[in-house]
């Protein structure tokens, strides 16, 4: 199999926080690769540097040329859907594919073809104000499949889902596996990634502690489920996490001072 | 077409379309500013006749201390003023001297008070007593003053006439002759301008700004809050495309409503509004269209800075507090400009920032077209709005756009 994306020595810093180190990873055409982290492990940041909506601040990413020589094409879905509720679900599909330089007609295709896939059809047409989380992540879905990228990230894509809907996405993405699609798919709920995952992909603290099929973790660590393999390859102490710095601006600092009737030194020792 | 302009286009339709699908805004940023001035031309003439007409009738009571005279009394105790005399409870030295009166004219049982004294020797001397903070008093001592006058001018020609004078050669021995409009070299056209010249930058400058605030605010900070510019910003569009795309739809939507403003205030002046108060100014194409293209120079200036505040606000509420105080910035210079005088003005006005635009409205709406005045207005307020835009670019290029408070 042919590396789709290729991620070299990558390091992400926001301020003084180091959100990834030293990552390397590799995806090839064709396959599924979970990205498994708890909570702040460095799942969406590294999935934003995929996307192209943060530059890595160390090491460089690389994408193949997409199908036929055409430039390389991602589908995202991020966690938040990102769906606009006065838009119907068409006209949010249709907004990314008119981006993606895709035809109405082509894009109209794709989207019924899915929309069938995903039980959705009757949604197109609806205004996505009154959806359930449920019919957001189908649409989204939707929308980062219509233009045929070569590539589908999905950020917690059943996070928050009902059985159902959380079954039928699982179920999307391995039949995009065996149609050959590419998909990088992050979730903390290993159990999810065995199912769908070709790869598991654990990250934890910002670097990548294990990169296997699922078989060969829980042979490499000598664990009987992949919750073992986790915890086992998790166990060391977090990282002390810095904390936050608001990204506060002098003016906006100068009138907190101002209003709260603080002076600097106060403020320095907080 | 290429491909970046047409992202541009695909993203200000987007927004548009998204814009014009709530009422709120189409309410806010299209029906009032389109129904404003017609509403202001008919309702204030309505309110200010009404409100004349009830004082006409209302009734006063005054009361006249000292001396009194048969025809003041006349003039002055007609139907809407109850009078009532007294003895002056003040002498000479202080006559004016509200003491005395002053419970009864707080507590307004009493409206007014005129203290009269007659000198003997023809003259009389008077203070009138009222509570300036009253409407009912304010208008008793108006309704004193005006019968005064007519006594004072009745008490005159007495005087002339028993001296063989006539009045009229007497007091007022020298006359205009003729109409004053007619004297006037400045057209019709042009006073209007001149009107509307003081009105008309304050307006265009404000409404401006305001009505970019809230598609700004929507489009920036609110696609941060609602978590939608992630997936927009994966997308193969440059920051660059996105930040020209909701600039254009805010400048559209900013510019409609500006128009509609406009059309309101003409069709209320042709109307609406009588003939002689105001009508349609005297301006030239030339003046017309650099008068667009100075709105044109200020609305690129004040949407993308409008823009990129609101982008750096990770939320509407917080993008609200900053944009909402920003509208003094403008309303102040706005106020400002109509106090400087426009003849003989030093050409580095038209150099500072907003105050040159606002100046160079009101010069065009005079009709003048001065080549170096609008050589500096038209440099400074290009270079004003391109770094503006710099500006908006920079922000749009920030990492933590995706980052909300949600």
């Amino acid at each position: 199999m042919s590396t789709l994306i290729s991620l070299k020595d990558i390091g992400k810093k926001f301020g003084d926080v180091e959100a990834l180190s030293n990552v390397n990873l590799e995806i090839s055409r064709g396959e599924v690769v979970g990205l498994v982290g708890g909570n702040g492990a460095g799942k969406t940041t590294l999935l934003r540097i995929i996307s192209g909506v943060y530059n890595p601040s160390e090491g460089s990413i690389e994408f193949e040329d997409g199908v036929d020589g055409n430039a390389f094409r991602l589908g995202v879905v991020p966690e938040s859907t990102g769906l606009y509720y006065r838009l119907t679900a068409w006209e949010n599909i249709r907004y990314h594919t008119r981006i993606h330089g895709v035809t109405d007609d082509v894009a109209w295709e794709r989207t019924s073809y899915l929309a069938k896939l995903l039980n959705h059809e009757d949604a197109l047409g609806r205004h996505t104000r009154g959806f359930s989380k449920g019919m957001r992540q189908k649409t989204a879905i939707i929308r980062a499949l219509a233009h045929g990228p070569d590539a589908l990230l999905l950020d917690e894509p059943t996070s928050g889902l009902d059985v159902t809907s959380a079954r039928s996405v699982r179920k999307l993405v391995q039949q995009l596996r065996d149609e050959g699609g590419t998909v990088v798919y992050s979730t903390h709920r290993l159990e999810e990634a065995r199912q769908v995952c070709d790869r598991i992909v654990i990250v934890h603290n910002g670097s990548i502690r294990a990169d296997s099929t699922p078989s060969e973790l829980l042979s490499e660590t000598g664990s009987k489920t992949l919750e073992e393999a986790y915890v086992q390859l998790t166990k060391d102490e977090s990282r002390p996490r810095h904390e936050q710095k608001e990204s506060e601006g002098k003016l906006s600092k100068w009138w907190r001072r101002f209003l709260t009737g603080n002076t600097p030194e106060v403020f320095e020792d907080e | 077409m290429n491909k970046s302009s047409y992202i541009v286009r695909t993203i200000a339709k987007k927004e548009m379309i998204e814009f014009v699908r709530d009422w709120r805004t189409l309410l806010a940023i299209i029906l009032i500013p389109l129904l404003l001035f017609p509403v202001l031309f008919i309702l204030l003439p309505l309110v200010l006749a009404s409100e004349a007409a009830e004082l006409d009738v209302q009734m006063v009571d005054v009361v006249v201390q000292g001396d009194s005279d048969e025809e003041l009394d006349k003039l002055l105790c007609t139907e809407f003023v109850s009078c009532s005399y007294e003895e002056l409870p003040v002498d000479s030295d202080n006559f004016s001297d509200v003491e005395p009166d002053v419970e009864r004219l707080r507590n307004n049982s009493v409206d007014a008070i005129l203290r009269l004294k007659n000198n003997t020797n023809g003259t009389w001397n008077f203070a009138i007593l009222d509570l300036s903070t009253s409407e009912h008093s304010r208008e008793a001592s108006g309704r004193i003053r005006v019968a005064i006058s007519s006594w004072e001018k009745s008490l005159v020609n007495q005087t002339l006439l028993s001296h063989n004078l006539d009045p009229n050669a007497t007091l007022d021995p020298v006359k205009l002759l003729g109409d004053s409009a007619l004297s006037d070299a400045a057209t019709e056209g042009e006073q209007i301008g001149l009107i509307l010249s003081l009105f008309i930058p304050l307006v265009l400058s404000i409404w401006t700004a305001t009505s970019a605030v809230q598609p700004s605010i929507d489009m920036t900070a609110g696609e941060r809050e609602r978590g939608t510019l992630e997936a927009l910003l994966s997308l193969p569009c440059k920051r660059m495309d996105l930040l020209m795309g909701k600039w254009l739809a805010v400048a559209i939507i900013a510019g409609v409503s500006v128009i509609l403003q406009i059309f309101g205030l003409f069709f209320a002046i042709v109307f609406l509004a009588s003939s002689n108060v105001i009508g349609i100014p005297a301006i030239e194409l030339q003046a017309m269209l650099l008068m667009a293209f100075a709105i044109g120079l200020f609305a690129i200036m004040i949407v993308a800075f409008e823009l990129a505040l609101a982008i750096r606000s990770r939320s509407v509420k917080e993008a609200g507090t900053i944009l909402g105080p920003l509208m003094l910035v403008i309303i102040f210079p706005a106020i400002f400009v109509q106090l400087i005088n426009l003849d003989g003005i030093e050409i580095w006005w038209f150099g500072v920032p907003l105050v040159n635009i606002l100046l160079a409205l009101r010069e065009l709406l005079l009709n003048r077209v001065i080549f170096s005045h609008v050589l500096v207005w038209f440099i400074s307020s290009s270079f004003y709005s391109m770094c503006a835009a710099w500006y908006a670019a920079r922000q749009f290029n920030r990492e933590d756009l995706v980052e909300s408070l949600n």
